[in-house]
């Protein structure tokens, strides 16, 4: 019967609703985990260089992103959300143009296509010697990064799960309106 | 020098002696330790300090109380008594206060530098300097461009000027350039400070050359530690080392080519006094660090030396304990704050 399957589906969704719901709160246990690791960490290098050199004396207030967020749509139109480095270039524009420089050895060398410099790494602004502690920090931001972005997919899941429940549960009342 | 400083040293620096072993006493205790540690916020870590000699440094604070907040005013207050003691010193007392404030001059030169290069206004980075490191032409270092022109142009006048001699080159000051200009400055500085310590022979010598030993191989240890997987090539690492220590010379040729921790323990058992002090270091991020156990063997030898009368070493370990203290207190306040009291008990103990 109609009412039959529908109840299935609510069933399987609320159950894939729920494993989401506890995978979520596993990942921001360790987002958690992560970022207090990462600011005890800073406090640790504080101890070792000095209160002042690890501060925003440091860092200018303009600075490049070292790390960009996409999202796109999935094929089931769920909207994905991920981190990507920047310097990530896909290098498949290498091929050829090394090619290209080969065959033109013998005249003058073809002056090489302007790339866009390496983002300077963020722990070089405390200086080139910095303590363990420092990169550590470094190391649990980085993590909690991704940890983020994962949260931001499941969140969006998690929100289009409980709607489509909704309506499955809406639909399921008017099939069946003596049975409440 | 005529030995014998028992005989004249209280003719001219008694008075400061007296002061600085006043100061001294009022360091903090473990009590008072005891009791910071169980705040619960930075309002109680605020009350408890002043019932110390810290009194009401805090008192024009404006609301929220930070921890960079209250490490500003306890530096302040160590700069007040340090000048005090400065400004009624006779020579050479004076010429030893003033090889203490060089560490402090060569960090605000690198803070300005780096600050040029960040584009940041001069300003507002001059505000933040530290305070004991003041010098008049620090306004005019972020327009140079190369080690000479900051030689020639800005710091030729100050006492920094001496230590340029291995520092004198046309590298543009990126940060790699300015981290081996900071170390080779700070090595230049060291071996002047020995020098004139040896110099001046008796009680300070006496007291004041093992200091600087430590702190000489403790900046070669920290340097070899920081550099691994750095760009800094061993080459480069070794002229970074400073000579006036224990390690000096096979040492530290050893220490260059250290490549990881354990190779780096290896040279440190050729000698009695730095086997135990690797030996109490925890592995990953169970027990201590190097840096803790240095912090520690410092703060003993400055405390060992208020043992003896008629030197300038008091003036330097009171200045180094003091330091030690706000660490500590930097450091409770971190973990109060961050509300991560686990290893709120790391602080070193100074009385």
């Amino acid at each position: 019967m109609a009412a039959q399957g529908l109840r299935a589906q609510v069933d399987s969704l609320l159950l894939q609703l729920l494993r989401d719901l506890e995978e979520l709160e596993a990942k921001r246990a360790a987002l958690n985990a992560r970022v207090e690791e990462g600011w005890f960490s800073l406090s640790k290098a504080r101890y070792a260089m000095g209160a002042k050199s690890v501060g925003p004396l440091q860092y200018a207030s303009r600075m490049e992103p070292q790390v960009c967020v996409y999202t796109s749509e999935a094929q089931d139109g769920l909207q994905k959300v991920w981190v990507v480095r920047a310097s990530a270039q896909t290098p498949e524009e290498v091929g050829p143009r090394e090619a290209a420089l080969r065959r033109r050895k013998g005249l003058s060398r073809t002056p090489e296509p302007e790339s866009s410099p390496a983002p300077r790494d963020p722990l070089n602004w405390f200086g080139i010697l910095v303590p363990h502690s420092l990169r550590h920090a470094q190391a649990s931001f980085r993590e909690g990064l991704q940890l983020a972005a994962d949260m931001a997919s499941l969140q969006i899941r998690i929100d289009w799960g409980q709607s489509q429940l909704r309506g499955l549960q809406e639909k399921l009342k008017q099939l069946e309106p003596e049975s409440t | 020098m005529l030995e014998g400083a028992e005989f004249y040293f209280n003719v001219d620096h008694g008075y400061l002696e007296g002061l600085v072993r006043g100061c001294k006493a009022s360091l903090l205790t473990q009590q008072d330790y005891i009791n910071l540690v169980q705040c619960e916020t930075l309002e109680d870590v605020k009350i408890h300090l002043q019932t110390t000699d810290y009194g009401n440094f805090l008192a024009n604070e404006t609301n929220p109380l930070t921890v960079s907040k209250i490490d500003t005013e306890m530096r302040k207050k160590l700069c007040r008594e340090f000048e005090y003691f400065r400004n009624h010193s006779l020579e050479p007392l004076s010429t030893f206060f003033t090889y203490m404030t060089c560490s402090y001059m060569i960090d605000n030169v690198i803070l300005l530098m780096n600050a040029a290069l960040q584009k940041k206004s001069v300003k507002e980075i001059l505000v933040k300097c530290h305070p004991l490191g003041r010098f008049t032409e620090m306004e005019a270092v972020n327009i140079a461009e190369t080690p000479s022109d900051l030689f020639n142009a800005v710091l030729v006048e100050t006492p920094l000027a001496p230590f340029f001699q291995d520092c004198m080159s046309e590298n543009t000051l990126d940060e790699l350039n300015i981290e081996l200009l900071r170390n080779k400055l700070y090595k230049s500085y060291l071996e002047a400070f020995y020098k004139f310590c040896k110099n001046h022979g008796d009680v300070t010598a006496e007291i004041m050359c093992p200091i600087l030993e430590f702190e000489a191989d403790r900046r070669a240890f920290i340097i070899t530690l920081n550099s691994f997987g750095t760009e800094l090539s061993k080459d480069d690492r070794e002229t970074l080392y400073p000579t006036c220590g224990k390690l000096y010379p096979e040492g530290l040729r050893l220490l260059a080519q250290a490549e990881d921790f354990d190779q780096m323990r290896r040279v440190a058992e050729h000698y009695g006094v730095y086997k135990p002090l690797f030996e109490a270091v925890g592995d990953g991020s169970g027990g201590k660090t190097l840096e803790d156990v240095f912090y520690e063997h410092e703060v003993q030898m400055n405390v060992l030396a208020f043992n003896r009368q008629f030197h300038y070493g008091v003036f330097y370990a009171y200045t180094k304990l003091k330091e030690q203290e706000m660490r500590n207190i930097v450091w409770i306040a971190e973990c109060i704050s961050q509300r991560h009291r686990t290893k709120i008990n790391s602080y070193i103990p100074i009385l």
